[in-house]
């Protein structure tokens, strides 16, 4: 097989990414299905954010994490002669994504935990955004821990509710698109979805009365809003 | 108000994915203007969904380059030929070649300790001091060991054991001929009769004592020639010729 970037009819390769920003998801897996190695890089680029961050709040390790998106991505490469347009293409990303989550975390319950003296990384050690000098770094640690007690709370909300829960929430599947993702029935979902809410909004209640946090809260989202207007 | 407070906080979870029909949305809204704890629920709802939003955690540095790496690896692997041979795991040994390795390991190690233990030592040993006779101070005394004390029965020296003379009388007269003793005795180098081992050990002991002696008086002819070249008014070495 050819590794080799192939040559953009267009010219450069920033010429060649913003012709491929506009086309939908299901066009560009055709053309990675055709060899077209950009193609690929534009969907990685799509959805290794929100792979990361569902996978994240899976299995709660990082690196794992990491390791689970990047497996997503690689198996939609190497099957994507496998897709077919009677579904969308976050759907089926996701049901790869799925599946090998559930995978991981059977084999985890399975296996003894073992200790380690190199332990993994702790829900404090997210890692951070590459430096930005703009960026006020107490901020940064507000939205950190912040990040820790959602995370916690998220992780406390049973398996079988939580997929569905954050493909809802995090990833904004529609109930369909989690019905095939999951297998569910769709009254399953929705009741689910409803259960987890709940169950999240328990776990979350002490905070949402606590002014400080939410002036932080409407802190964060005016930065993220701000970074949205005038991505570098 | 027809909407009972459990049914409104259930159809408010599809409420907010916009999947009321329009008519239940409609008493749903009529139920949360007069019910102040569930628009307090439907606060809490929508609060949670921001906050899982602002805390989005960011991608690890160098995803993408290891996303390529990795995703060469697996096309390289796909295609049968190894991308980066150094990253691959090594083939595993044969298990009964490790295995016979790690015996001969062991059993080389065994053998190594084993003679240590048992084999003949080399070392000087101080076993105190003396004085001698006309010398002006001390004169270390050593004895030097050439072989470790045996610890076994069957490698105990003749003299250490308690009953030796009495079992040298009897070899002397001819008996026990032929016992494992003797065959022992016979292949570290004795004679064979105690008696006659009991007269070599004491003959040279006797010359050990005369070389001690002739080296003390070395030592002693030594130091009084160093005294009398400390001497301030030495000229030189007065060898007595």
């Amino acid at each position: 097989m050819n590794l080799s970037r192939e040559e953009h009819p267009h010219g450069s390769p920033s010429a060649a990414r913003a012709d491929l920003a506009g086309i939908r998801d299901e066009d560009l897996i055709v053309m990675v299905q055709e060899g077209n190695r950009r193609a690929f890089d534009e969907l990685a680029g799509r959805y290794k954010g929100r792979l990361f961050s569902f996978t994240l709040r899976m299995v709660k390790d990082p690196v794992l994490a990491e390791e689970l998106t990047q497996e997503t991505l690689i198996r939609v490469y190497i099957h994507a002669a496998k897709y077919r347009e009677i579904a969308k293409f976050s759907t089926w990303v996701f049901t790869i994504a799925t599946n090998l989550v559930r995978n991981k975390m059977r084999q985890r319950s399975r296996r003894p935990q073992l200790l380690s003296l190199n332990p993994a990384p702790a829900d404090d050690e997210i890692p951070l955004d590459p430096a930005d000098p703009v960026a006020d770094p107490s901020e940064e640690i507000q939205r950190r821990e912040l990040a820790v007690v959602i995370n916690e709370a998220t992780a406390a909300i049973p398996e079988k509710y939580r997929i569905p829960f954050l493909l809802r929430e995090v990833e904004q599947l529609s109930y369909e698109e989690i019905q095939q993702v999951t297998g569910l029935k769709l009254g399953t979902v929705r009741s689910r979805i409803n259960r987890a809410r709940n169950r999240f909004r328990q776990l979350v209640k002490p905070l949402l009365r606590d002014e400080t946090l939410l002036a932080e809260l409407e802190m964060i989202e005016a930065r993220v809003a701000q970074q949205k207007d005038s991505p570098s | 108000m027809n909407m009972r407070c459990n049914n409104a906080r259930r159809f408010l979870s599809q409420a907010m994915d916009e999947q009321l029909p329009p008519e239940v949305t409609r008493q749903l809204d009529e139920h949360l203007d007069a019910c102040r704890d569930c628009r307090d629920f439907r606060e809490d709802l929508v609060l949670g969904r921001r906050l899982l939003d602002a805390t989005e955690p960011s991608l690890p540095e160098n995803f993408d380059w290891r996303l390529q790496l990795r995703l060469n690896q697996a096309l390289q692997h796909a295609a049968g030929e190894t991308a980066y041979p150094w990253l691959e795991d090594k083939p595993q040994r044969r298990d009964w070649a490790g295995r016979f390795t790690t015996a001969a390991a062991f059993g080389l190690a065994a053998v190594l300790a084993l003679a240590m233990f048992i084999g003949p030592v080399d070392r000087t040993v101080s076993v105190g001091s003396g004085q001698v006779a006309g010398f002006r101070g001390t004169l270390p005394v050593t004895a030097r060991v050439s072989d470790r004390l045996p610890l076994t029965r069957n490698t105990r020296s003749p003299l250490t054991r308690p009953r030796g003379i009495q079992h040298s009388v009897s070899r002397s007269l001819g008996l026990g001929e032929g016992s494992p003793d003797a065959a022992f005795a016979l292949d570290r180098g004795w004679s064979g009769n105690h008696l006659e081992d009991l007269m070599t050990i004491q003959e040279l002991r006797l010359r050990n004592q005369r070389l001690n002696n002739q080296l003390y008086q070395y030592q002693r002819e030594i130091a009084l020639l160093r005294e009398q070249l400390d001497r301030p008014d030495s000229n030189g070495l007065d060898l007595g010729q």
